[in-house]
């Protein structure tokens, strides 16, 4: 009887104590230590029909892109702290370099610069939303055309 | 107690016809024997004659009749609507519910606003940009298409060949561009 008539006010209390928690992993959220970047290299060809199993969870993204098949040729995921460069290699001697610049309004700015040797091919500023993606695509590899899915994910 | 405090207990009783007929044999003839008693008794019985008359003469003057014909007036008589929905409010919001209500409200608001947060390939926000905003791109030359793909919700940065040619295959570089 006792335990019934305090019930309220323990919900009451329940309830107060989730509301702090919310607020200090909401803070949590909204700054984060630093990015998981992903790259995804993928080759896109128009020899047959094959899609790679691997990709499935692109399938409709990669299929905008309108080629027959995809091939997944690499994937790499690493930390980067925010103002921070991380590099990656990508296939056909080429380098992806990454600096995450800011987050805000979940969404995460990354400065992208993609290269060749010494040779610059494209320099993108880009803003994610947070665990998205962008495609960057278009060089010529192996008698197809390279695909870079960029993700970032706050950790 | 003395058998006098037990009994004068009962007189009033017994004054007001409420004893068993043994019980009230009993009491008168004690209260015949008992001097103290006795005054008991007729100090309850002038009490009583007492607050009898005042009753009689305050309940004289009412009008009974059209007292009753307003009550039932008032009780076959059609509420507004919202004297309706007040008295059902007032069963309704007891304390106890209003109690157990700010919470459960409480827990609910927070389950929606956490929706996006744990299940945020729901996209509960339905109306928020999922795409990627480009703020600049530089091709070094070469010809860059910047392209929303509305189903999937995807951007694509698209760098097209240039005229020189970074053909790794010696590929024809028109076959380089997706047919979006």
């Amino acid at each position: 009887m006792k335990l019934a008539k305090m019930a309220p006010s323990l919900a009451l209390l329940f309830s107060l104590s989730l509301i702090a928690l919310q607020e200090s992993a909401g803070a949590a959220e909204k700054n984060p230590q630093s990015v998981l970047v992903t790259i995804r290299s993928i080759l896109a060809e128009n020899k047959n029909d094959e899609f790679d199993a691997k990709l499935k969870g692109m399938e409709q993204q990669l299929k905008s892109l309108k080629y027959r098949s995809y091939r997944s040729l690499k994937d790499d995921s690493k930390s980067v702290p925010w103002q921070g460069t991380q590099t990656f290699d990508i296939p056909g001697g080429r380098t992806l370099t990454v600096v995450p610049q800011e987050f805000q309004d979940n969404r995460i700015a990354l400065k992208v610069r993609l290269t060749q040797g010494d040779k610059p091919i494209v320099d993108t500023t880009v803003k994610i939303p947070n665990k998205g993606n962008f495609i960057l695509g278009g060089p010529p590899h192996e008698g197809g055309t390279l695909v870079l899915s960029i993700s970032a994910a706050t950790q | 107690m003395t058998n006098c405090e037990n009994l004068r207990e009962s007189i009033g009783r017994w004054l007001d016809g409420e004893l068993s007929p043994s019980e009230s044999a009993a009491v008168e003839a004690h209260v015949a024997a008992c001097a103290e008693c006795g005054e008991a008794r007729r100090q309850l019985e002038s009490l009583q004659r007492a607050l009898t008359g005042v009753l009689v003469t305050d309940a004289a003057p009412i009008e009974f009749i059209p007292f009753w014909r307003e009550v039932q007036r008032r009780i076959n008589s059609k509420r507004a609507w919202y004297e309706d929905i007040s008295e059902w409010a007032r069963e309704f919001f007891t304390a106890p519910r209003v109690a157990w209500g700010v919470p459960v409200a409480i827990v609910l608001v927070l389950a929606v606003v956490s929706l996006d947060s744990y299940f945020p390939w729901m996209r509960f926000g339905g109306g928020r940009n999922n795409f990627a905003s480009v703020e600049s791109i530089d091709g070094h030359g070469r010809s860059v298409a910047l392209l929303r793909e509305n189903d999937s919700k995807t951007t694509v940065i698209w760098l097209y060949q240039n005229e020189e040619g970074e053909n790794e295959t010696g590929e024809d570089g028109s076959k380089s561009g997706p047919t979006f």
